[in-house]
């Protein structure tokens, strides 16, 4: 009953008089609107105010000073709020300046009128400020909605499509969220709930968001933090174990990063190389013909969520059918002289039936082993070659093989880092002369090296 | 917001003209879409209203050419028809467990692959489709950008897609795959680590469900290694018009149209995706139907 009337009061367009009367008087309601929140208890509050405002009249003076300036209701001007936000938020961007903005605003008016705009406004403005992903600022903003005056009363409401432009902004703003992926809570729930009722737009969202978010939360098999680590070497060992995908692998800081400045007062700044290495690659780096080179390539992007890092590769060129050897396996395991009833090695799929085959009819994909990556805060040839250096003392072949640097320039262009075409076979005019020219750079760095 | 959107209908009338020279129809054909079906229609474009024999060029070496081809074609399905269901002996197609579908080896594997961004509703991202570095795979490269087109309703860009052409049986029928008796999807990829979509479109009966799409999400490793992906079929869900549909059904594998990669992390920056090979098989162990629930719920939205 309580309810119906201040619906009245709300609807009458003569409130005015009404409002004067009605504004200082808190009301003493704890209605509970929805049998769905019957677990929350809610304190006595304003009639607009939901449970997500926290009331503290700390720095009062100086909000009645940013209502002062606000523009007069009858400025007709199309940018009110977006210029409310900018006011406000001359000095510093933070959330603490959002939420007053936020409070300013549904404090200015009991009808709350120009909401919708308001969070329209509002949600534009959340990455500016830094509040994007931050699930309180949300209720906050869903808190602005009056609540119980858009929640259908009869079935007619409920057929038609009550209040559209307020649910479209309700969704509008849910969407936001989702986009950012930020899971609601209950809090929105019970928000939704008393601003819109049980059925409406934005409840169907978020139960939505709901039932799909946690599907997919852990979808994702090579999940990377949301928080990438800050420092460079932690990072580089994070990604270098991520790509090699390897648990045998070995990290190794070669060089840590380092700013020193000498005697002379020049500056001398050291970036940082980490490698990984695993024994399997070290055991084919063993076997490398020392007559064929190796190559440094790079730099190649990996991407951790928003971060785009660079690493490089020691690589050789893939091996040619005749130089190819044979694995012979252990004649210790395989022999003549093995037992029949007991053998060494068995090589049976127990998994298969007889005509199982779950092979793909395709040609593999030829391309030379990888013996060794690494991640450097300098892309240039002298840090790499330092790279190498360091290497030498676990592989002493690298000694004895000629390393050649294939790297492109502009560290941060993946179209040049992967436009590097050279086919031996496939079109003899294109890619020899490319890779002389790269070849005799790479002598002449080799020289200097040495 | 309603606001605004006044404003731009005001300002639309001033450049009604430059938008009807930039946005002139079958300019740049970005996909086969603009030829097959209506295209997308942007904001402020003048619809086409040509007739459907005008935008037919009559040429006779054109017909010439397609009655080899059709001919040729249809040939090709009698003949296939004798030797078994499409085309292969009987007991190959009953005792069949994997089935490579694409696989890219030299240049003309890419003719039967579409690229297309977000350029076809005015975004700026680009992409790119090449083969590999040893001409055995195929590399999609580009760079993606998420900044919205400003034509006042575009919300959201930022898209790169790679899809596979419709198949075409004589006289330009459409042919689809028939995965029924597989349950899983291997693709080797390589990436870069950023997360793609996998979309299958199938033949539907009503023509409001042409926007239908399966989906399931291919998380890339980033490295130089090679990474084997396989996705159940029982996982992808179902999406239109890029909107998750509240009521889910399995993915019918009767009647594949195409599949589709698509890259829209709202990342910007450079890309690239290797694939060497798209094939199915089965997955014995994998006995899952639908990952989705399909009871009805309570109460019953």
């Amino acid at each position: 009953m309580t309810m119906k009337v201040t619906r009245l009061f709300l609807r009458g367009c003569t409130i005015s008089i009404l409002k004067l009367a009605f504004k200082p008087k808190v009301f003493p309601c704890t209605f509970v609107p929805s049998p769905d929140s019957g677990f929350c208890y809610y304190n006595p509050r304003w009639l607009h105010c939901g449970s997500a405002f926290c009331k503290n009249k700390s720095d009062s003076e100086e909000l009645q000073k940013i209502v002062e300036n606000e523009p007069q209701k009858n400025d007709r001007s199309l940018v009110t709020h977006d210029d409310l936000f900018e006011r406000t938020s001359k000095d510093s961007k933070t959330k603490a300046s959002f939420n007053k903005v936020v409070e300013v605003f549904s404090k200015k008016d009991i009808r709350r009128r120009g909401h919708v705009e308001f969070i329209y406004a509002a949600l534009k403005k959340m990455p500016e400020f830094g509040v994007e992903r931050d699930i309180a600022v949300y209720n906050k903003l869903l808190d602005v909605f009056p609540k119980d005056v858009f929640v259908p009363q009869n079935f007619i409401q409920k057929m038609f499509n009550h209040y559209p432009r307020q649910q479209e902004c309700g969704v509008q703003l849910l969407e936001q969220m989702e986009n950012y992926g930020i899971m609601p809570n209950v809090e929105t729930k019970v928000l939704l709930v008393q601003i819109f009722g049980k059925k409406s737009h934005p409840m169907r969202k978020y139960q939505r968001i709901m039932y799909w978010f946690p599907k997919f939360r852990n979808a994702n098999p090579f999940p990377v933090p949301r928080e990438l680590p800050k420092d460079p070497v932690d990072l580089a060992h994070f990604s270098l174990t991520r790509i090699a995908n390897d648990l045998d692998a070995t990290v190794t800081v070669y060089q840590h990063p380092l700013t020193d400045i000498t005697e002379t007062g020049e500056e001398i700044s050291q970036p940082h190389i980490v490698g990984i290495q695993s024994p399997e690659q070290r055991a084919l780096l063993a076997k490398h013909n020392p007559n064929r080179p190796v190559f440094v390539e790079g730099p190649f992007p990996l991407w951790l969520r928003k971060t785009c890092v660079h690493y490089y590769l020691l690589r050789a060129e893939p091996v040619p059918p005749e130089e190819k050897l044979e694995e012979e396996l252990d004649p210790e395991l395989v022999g003549p002289e093995q037992s029949l009833f007991y053998p060494q090695l068995l090589s049976l799929d127990l998994n298969r039936d007889l005509g199982d085959d779950d092979s793909f009819d395709i040609d593999e994909v030829e391309e030379g082993p990888v013996y060794a990556m690494c991640m450097t805060g300098g892309g240039d040839q002298a840090t790499l070659a330092h790279w190498i250096c360091r290497l030498q003392e676990t592989n002493p072949i690298l000694g004895r093989v000629p390393t050649f640097f294939r790297l492109e320039a502009g560290s941060g262009e993946l179209q040049t880092a992967a436009g590097v075409q050279y086919n031996p076979g496939q079109n003899p005019q294109a890619g020899p002369e490319m890779e002389h020219i790269t070849e005799q750079e790479a002598a002449r760095s080799q020289g200097m090296k040495q | 917001m309603s606001l605004s959107r006044t404003m731009l209908k005001a300002s639309k009338g001033a450049c009604e003209i430059f938008r009807r020279r930039q946005f002139q129809p079958n300019l740049v054909i970005l996909s086969t879409r603009t030829i097959y079906e209506r295209d997308y229609r942007r904001p402020g474009q003048a619809p086409d209203t040509r007739w459907p024999w005008q935008k037919i060029r009559f040429d006779f070496a054109k017909g010439l050419e397609g009655i080899s081809k059709h001919f040729g074609l249809l040939k090709d399905e009698i003949v296939g028809h004798w030797v078994g269901p499409e085309g292969r002996p009987m007991l190959e197609h009953i005792l069949e467990q994997s089935r490579v579908l694409w696989e890219f080896r030299g240049p003309e594997s890419l003719r039967q692959w579409v690229v297309s961004s977000d350029r076809e509703i005015g975004g700026r991202s680009e992409t790119y489709l090449k083969m590999g570095r040893n001409n055995s795979t195929c590399m999609l490269y580009g760079t993606l950008c998420s900044v919205p087109p400003r034509d006042g309703e575009t919300i959201y860009s930022g898209y790169c897609t790679l899809r596979s052409k419709q198949y075409l049986a004589s006289f330009d029928r459409k042919k689809h795959l028939d995965l029924s008796s597989f349950n899983t999807l291997h693709l080797r990829i390589r990436g870069d680590g950023r997360p793609w979509m996998i979309n299958i479109s199938t033949e539907s009966y009503f023509s409001h469900q042409k926007n239908d799409i399966y989906s399931y999400f291919m998380y890339t490793r980033g490295g130089p290694y090679w990474q084997d992906v396989r996705i159940p079929f029982s996982k992808f869900f179902l999406s239109s018009r890029g909107r998750i549909q509240d009521q889910q059904h399995v993915l019918w594998l009767d009647k594949v149209n195409t599949i589709a990669f698509t890259l829209g992390d709202k990342v910007d920056g450079p890309f690239q995706l290797e694939v060497d090979f798209i094939a199915v098989c089965i997955d014995n162990a994998h006995t899952e139907e639908f990952a989705y629930e399909q009871y009805k719920r309570n109460p019953e939205v």
